[in-house]
């Protein structure tokens, strides 16, 4: 599946974050991460309005502790379909 | 410095999964080089019995296929190569390599001592050899009692010296010394897929069954008990029920990443897995032993389908497959072949571990479509099927399939073959083993379980009152009068 853009994700603790060189996306929830992000990708003016964007969200294994690597190395990676007007798609 | 999966080759130089593949690998085309002439794997060395109060170096050590090396050069050359392939895969992982190479060394000398102390004949020898090592007692463990003596040990520095345990902890890795050790295996079942084909299919077959099993049926269930009796949260108890019915740490994660589920929440649950995985390890084996002396591949086959992780899992079908063999010698008057056991638990695991990718792909959908019932959401990544796969079983089939096919070429390639491989199947996959035993019980902290009451609880009435009977009646059914080879 092809994307216009990848960020990496990871989770701190209390909210899930998506970062970009040009910004950072977060929220408690995958919804509200969505939001945030198309939000984030309007304020930048990266793509313009009102058309489909394709992320691709990289889980960052670094976030999970070292030792847990040994028995499992993924954690999971996600592409979201942003309408940059309208609500969340996720395909 | 990132970890990120985005590409199908992601993780091959940086993950101890692939690490036991190259590293497995590596020995067995050693091994094939003996087509050629060229002795690349006779080096290795390996302990022998050996009769308290007749100390002798020739005989608590020696090499593989070297007589006239002094049995110290063996060992030092055997270190060296570890050493340097080990430090290897940990500068390529990122490791902190001068605390691993420290690390290893330290568990390298220590596994060494004991698997020599265990083979000390009063441990190790079966009652038919007592005359040959002039022994009036014995306590005819096999190698069970090195087995047993490295898993003491690395509990007493896990719980008692925590400070020498986390400095240890960058080398104690027992997931990836036993993916190594299961890749060597593909040597031996091999070779038992030569010697008696249909024992093995029916064990293929039947790992196929507890499979359906694991996913089918524990999972169900757990997940049920934890819903409606301990009230778990959706998330919670999709995780749990995947730790506990499927294959432990690697399927909490899988299970957790599929329905997005917190990462602090896998990681709890890995811990819960990795210290029952210890009371399985601890008590399963001798229980079996004791409870169905006679049914050694039902035993096998329950351990499989019971124990968590591959580590412990493997750890105890070794330490089943001493204590059974030194059982029937004693009490039943036969000499079962060593590794029938073992094998029969490992490839009911082996089956489990594959289909987590798969099941994982099919949460993620359930929860996207039956769950969160978010509109629009239509597609899961097939890529996430791979990422999840465990590499080392791919290392175990190629190495399982090319000795197969070589073997197959004409009888003299076949001795050729097997006589060099016996070095890399043999004590190279004992000391992966006995590295094992060690550095599990290093990484095992039982203070870590204070409070989580709720969660061990349910951990405890899954395992033992739910999955450990309905494992060993399904073994039953399927294994029942199943015998190994005899000597």
């Amino acid at each position: 599946m092809k994307a216009d853009l990848e960020v990496r994700l990871i989770h701190d603790g209390v909210k899930w974050i998506a970062y970009h060189q040009q910004f950072e996306a977060c929220g408690q929830t995958m919804a509200e991460l969505d939001e945030d992000l198309t939000r984030c990708l309007l304020d930048r003016q990266l793509f313009p309005q009102n058309t489909h964007v394709t992320v691709f969200m990289i889980f960052d294994y670094h976030c999970i502790p070292t030792w847990i690597r040994q028995y499992a190395y993924h954690y999971f990676n996600r592409y979201i379909r942003l309408n940059l007007k309208s609500p969340t798609l996720e395909v | 410095m990132n970890e990120m999966n985005n590409k199908w080759y992601s993780g091959m130089a940086r993950t101890e999964d692939w690490w036991a593949v190259w590293l497995g690998l590596i020995m067995f085309l050693a091994s094939i080089g003996s087509l050629w002439g060229l002795d690349l794997t006779g080096w290795m060395a390996k302990p022998g019995t050996w009769v308290w109060g007749e100390f002798s170096l020739e005989a608590m050590l020696k090499p593989s296929s070297k007589p006239d090396w002094h049995p110290m050069l063996s060992w030092l050359v055997t270190y060296l190569v570890f050493t340097i392939l080990t430090c290897l895969a940990a500068w390529a992982m990122k490791f902190d390599l001068k605390r691993f190479f420290a690390g290893w060394s330290i568990l390298f000398v220590m596994t060494w001592i004991i698997w020599i102390i265990g083979q000390e004949a009063h441990f190790k020898a079966s009652v038919h050899e007592f005359d040959k090592f002039g022994l009036s007692w014995g306590l005819s463990l096999g190698s069970g009692f090195s087995y047993l003596l490295a898993l003491l040990i690395g509990l007493i520095i896990g719980n008692f010296f925590k400070g020498t345990a986390e400095f240890l902890s960058e080398a104690a890795k027992p997931e990836w010394f036993i993916k190594t050790a299961i890749v060597f295996l593909g040597i031996k079942i091999g070779v038992m897929s030569i010697e008696a084909a249909g024992f093995i299919t029916e064990l293929v077959m039947t790992g196929v069954a507890a499979t359906f099993v694991a996913y089918m049926l524990f999972w169900p269930i757990v997940y049920a008990l934890g819903r409606r009796v301990f009230h778990l949260s959706r998330d919670a108890s999709a995780v749990l029920s995947s730790g506990i019915s499927i294959c432990g740490v690697s399927a909490a994660i899988a299970t957790a990443g599929a329905i997005r589920a917190r990462p602090v929440l896998p990681v709890v649950v890995s811990i819960l897995v990795v210290i029952f995985a210890m009371f399985e390890l601890i008590i399963l084996p001798g229980l079996y032993t004791a409870i169905a002396p006679d049914q050694p591949i039902v035993n096998g086959s329950a351990l499989g389908l019971t124990v968590k992780t591959d580590g412990a899992d493997a750890a105890a079908g070794a330490m089943l497959d001493e204590l059974m063999r030194a059982n029937a010698a004693a009490n039943l008057g036969v000499v079962w072949k060593e590794g029938w056991i073992l094998m029969a638990s490992l490839t009911t695991k082996i089956w489990i571990d594959m289909f987590i990718g798969v099941w994982a792909f099919v949460l993620a959908l359930v929860w996207v479509y039956k769950v969160e019932r978010q509109p629009g959401q239509s597609k899961v990544g097939l890529m996430e099927i791979w990422h999840r796969f465990p590499k080392f079983v791919l290392g175990y089939l190629l190495v399982w399939f090319s000795y197969i096919t070589i073997a197959s070429t004409g009888s003299d390639t076949a001795e050729t073959l097997h006589q060099a491989a016996a070095a890399v199947e043999g004590p190279m996959r004992n000391m992966m083993f006995m590295l094992t035993f060690l550095s599990i019980g290093v990484i095992t902290d039982f203070s870590k379980l204070k409070g989580m009451g709720k969660l061990t609880l349910l951990y405890a009435i899954a395992l033992f009152g739910i999955i450990a009977p309905i494992a060993y009646g399904v073994a039953w059914i399927f294994h029942r009068g199943m015998m190994p080879p005899t000597l």
